[in-house]
């Protein structure tokens, strides 16, 4: 008997267990949701995060809390990310390819991997833009090409950080142009290349074309590419790397919502449900597009697809980009 | 005159119902923090850092600066009643001015160096509009290697004129530079002193170690000072007769010509100004021997000439992005917690906040001649109260701000620690200033080296062949060599002790 009753305590227990933990799922939210943006307030990614968060709460029913863990390049807060519980109470913006390579340097010595991530929705998709000063003798991308051919190593070319998206942009634009090698100068952001651009201390920057867009409109600066499939709604005048002849250089900055890795397939269902419907807000899609910021909604496969497609291709610059000389 | 509509933008903005309250907070704050005798500005604006977190950028800023030269107002107070600086810049206004109050007239003293110090700050503060613009212009056109060196002679002045020994001050700036390596690399990426600690990984907190350094430190040893007794005097009558207006009128103006210019370099300090006034004005006075019986003029000179130098070193901060005191690196950390870079950039990339934080030093200057002329006797007797519960309100409140940064226990640690540590380089005559310098330049110094070689390839002859950046090189050299023989006016190296 003692057996029995403890066979069926168990089983009670069990059964309470899971149909307490599927209610919890179907209640959920019942209390606030913490929203982590591993950039300072006030950044890009924020703003954006903050507008989708106050839109997102109200379908949802509980607020969304938007935690700012800025530091190294978004590795704080991607390590607090994954350290979460998975129960959807915890989600941060991820932005890729900046967490791959963050992943994938052997130096950062991160403690996640992109297996620690449950990816639920994409946000923004913001393409690759090379550009210089207005009056730069390179006025498009082949004079650029044919320069650092004839001079390799000597074209200062301005990254927004070792193992960007900008960065590893460059290294496919070389891949794409045998020969061609550019001097890598790694600045701050987007606001120090055009400093250094304007000052002459820098001959061309790779960036996104959310930083640059409006200096391209009042002509202080010149788009020679976007690196996308497609021109950029922008900047409709700009030739795409493919349109030029190098279809292999598509390289973006992409920002979405993550949580830990072992989420509930529900959850995330009902996350990415809401969260999809935020962004399609005319609001959202208002204030991203006065910044030049394109929303691209991924979710679901599509999403876990693109992460890992991503993760494969930063994989095999990242390891190039290690042992390529700084020149 | 774009930089008359820029000034007029900011001023709409700070005139805001919301940032005028912000700015009265701080004028408020920062007179209480230069009251209150052992807590200096440099203390008093890291400790209330973390009440501006949730303000928006311009908020948090307009009140921090309005706590930073509300403090170098309020050490008058202090000064004149009890004979205690309030603050360390108002120490040669003990000699003149606590003789004043004993002869009756500390109401006058107070009332001469609450004008003196308006008239410095507004003057100072026009100056500003005025230089600001084009210098941040100019700078504009600085490549790295040229930030580079200019940190650099930024750094050697504030090691050169910082203290008795060129080697303490050295070590103490290599040691500032050393802490802010830790955490990750800037252009690798890698991991650097971390020790394995991911909260390490960002590096030990700006904010934290300075609340220690000066904050926890400095009420450490306000704790071991004796209360003095404040003094009786009369305070009712705040304004000078009409021959105390004449004597004062131009030492007002020559402490503020004093002030402002010493303002623009860094590394002297918000002491040397009053101390150059003061002298300057005895040397000048037909009667000499009136000074350190309650000479009038040996109030006012030095107050204005402090308030002029406290809104001239802004100049330097808000256009080359260097702090020429510690106080102003404090603030500087403020700017960068609200991720703002303080710089040529920022002018063109926020004129809007940029312009709202300095149309609020006009405003500031107002509130706190408001502030210190009717409530002066308010503010005399904040000194009565019990210097014990100010101390343990004070630490408590340090406490709670140091974990309200980022909600993490460790940075109470860091704090505490720093605070120890700061005590005893204190106690062994280490000068603080170059370490805080270091700590905050540091950063900035490694990343403009390290793109400057990227440009070059590796090539260190970028730095001798463009002419601006081998001229810096070659002034901050020359500044470590006077400062090792000793070349630098007797005044200076007296007047430096903070």
């Amino acid at each position: 008997m003692p057996k029995l009753t403890k066979c069926l305590s168990v089983a009670a227990i069990v059964l309470a267990a899971v149909t307490g933990a599927a209610r919890a799922q179907q209640d959920f939210p019942t209390k606030p949701i913490q929203l982590m943006v591993a950039f300072p307030a006030g950044g890009s990614t924020d703003i954006a995060a903050r507008i989708v968060a106050s839109i997102a709460e109200k379908a949802l029913g509980q607020p969304i809390v938007v935690i700012n863990r800025g530091g190294a390049g978004g590795q704080i807060g991607w390590t607090e990310l994954v350290r979460q519980r998975p129960d959807g109470y915890y989600i941060g913006f991820i932005n890729l390819p900046a967490t791959n390579t963050v992943i994938l340097d052997p130096e950062r010595r991160a403690v996640f991997t992109e297996k620690d991530f449950t990816p639920i929705i994409n946000q923004v998709l913001d393409p690759g833009v090379i550009w210089v000063r207005a009056d730069s003798p390179y006025k498009t991308v082949q004079d650029l090409i044919d320069a650092a051919k004839k001079s390799p190593g000597t074209i200062r070319a301005a990254t927004t950080g070792i193992l960007s998206d900008d960065h590893l942009a460059i290294l496919m634009t070389e891949e794409a142009a045998p020969g061609a090698k550019f001097r890598l100068v790694h600045l701050e952001g987007g606001a120090a290349q055009f400093k250094e651009i304007m000052a002459g201390n820098i001959d061309v920057a790779f960036d996104n074309v959310g930083s640059i867009v409006k200096r391209v409109q009042s002509g202080e600066v010149r788009a020679l590419a976007v690196m996308d499939d497609a021109r950029s709604r922008f900047l409709p005048d700009v030739p795409t790397m493919k349109e030029l002849g190098l279809p292999t250089v598509i390289s973006s900055s992409t920002r979405g919502l993550a949580g830990p890795k072992g989420m509930p397939a529900p959850l995330v269902a009902k996350l990415s449900d809401v969260l999809k419907k935020a962004m399609e807000d005319p609001e959202h899609v208002k204030k991203l597009e006065e910044q030049g910021l394109a929303i691209k909604i991924m979710i679901g496969d599509e999403y876990e697809k693109y992460f890992a497609e991503t993760h494969s291709k930063a994989k095999k610059y990242t390891e190039w980009a290690k042992n390529r000389p700084p020149m | 005159m774009d930089t008359l509509a820029h000034l007029m933008a900011g001023l709409t903005a700070a005139l805001s119902l919301q940032n005028l309250a912000f700015a009265l907070i701080g004028c408020i704050l920062g007179t209480l923090i230069g009251v209150l005798p052992g807590l200096g500005p440099a203390a008093g604006t890291a400790i209330l850092i973390p009440l501006t977190f949730k303000l928006d950028p311009t908020g948090a800023l307009i009140m921090l600066s309005a706590i930073y030269y509300g403090a170098m107002y309020g050490g008058t107070v202090t000064s004149v009643l009890i004979n205690v600086p309030g603050e360390a810049a108002s120490v040669i206004t003990c000699i003149d001015g606590h003789q004043m109050a004993k002869q009756g007239r500390g109401g006058t003293a107070l009332g001469i160096a609450a004008i003196g110090s308006f008239v410095g700050g507004i003057v100072a503060t026009i100056a500003l509009v005025i230089v600001a613009p084009p210098l941040a212009q100019v700078a504009l056109k600085f490549g790295p290697p040229e930030f580079f060196a200019l940190m650099l002679v930024g750094l050697c002045l504030i090691t050169g004129l910082g203290g008795r020994s060129l080697l303490a001050g050295l070590t103490m700036a290599i040691l500032g530079l050393l802490i802010a390596m830790v955490g990750i690399d800037p252009v690798r990426g890698a991991p650097r002193f971390t020790l394995g600690i991911p909260s390490l990984y960002d590096g030990l907190g700006f904010i934290p170690v300075v609340m220690g350094l000066f904050g926890v430190a400095e009420i450490l040893l306000a704790i071991q000072q004796p209360r003095r007794q404040v003094i009786k005097t009369d305070l009712a009558s705040l304004l000078p007769s009409r021959e105390e207006w004449r004597r004062s009128i131009g030492a007002i103006g020559r402490g503020t010509g004093i002030g402002f210019f010493l303002g623009l370099i860094p590394g002297v300090g918000a002491i040397i100004p009053t101390f150059v006034a003061y002298v300057f004005e005895k040397r000048l006075s037909k009667t000499p021997e009136r000074f350190g019986h309650g000479a009038i003029e040996g109030v006012a000179a030095p107050e204005s000439a402090n308030n002029a130098y406290a809104n001239a070193a802004m100049i330097p901060l808000l256009t080359l992005g260097i702090p020429s005191s510690p106080t102003i690196a404090v603030l500087m950390g403020a700017f960068i917690v609200n991720g703002l870079t303080p710089g040529p950039f920022l002018f063109q990339e926020r004129p809007d906040l940029v312009w709202a934080v300095i149309a609020s030093f006009f405003l500031g200057n107002i509130l706190l001649l408001v502030l210190n002329l009717p409530f002066v006797g308010l503010w005399a007797r904040i000194l009565h109260l019990p210097y014990a519960y100010v101390c343990v309100c004070t630490l408590l409140f340090c406490v709670i701000g140091a974990y309200s940064l980022q909600q993490n226990a460790f940075d109470i640690g860091v704090m505490i620690v720093c605070g120890i540590i700061g005590y005893g380089m204190r106690k062994i005559d280490m000068p603080i200033a170059p370490l805080v310098l270091g700590l905050i330049l540091g950063p900035f110094l490694e990343k403009s080296l390290r793109t400057s070689l990227e440009m070059s390839a590796g090539d260190f002859s970028i730095f001798f062949t463009r002419p601006l950046c081998l001229t810096l090189l070659v002034l901050a050299g020359i500044v470590l060599v006077a400062s090792a023989l000793r070349l630098q006016p007797r005044q200076l190296r007296e007047g430096s002790t903070t």
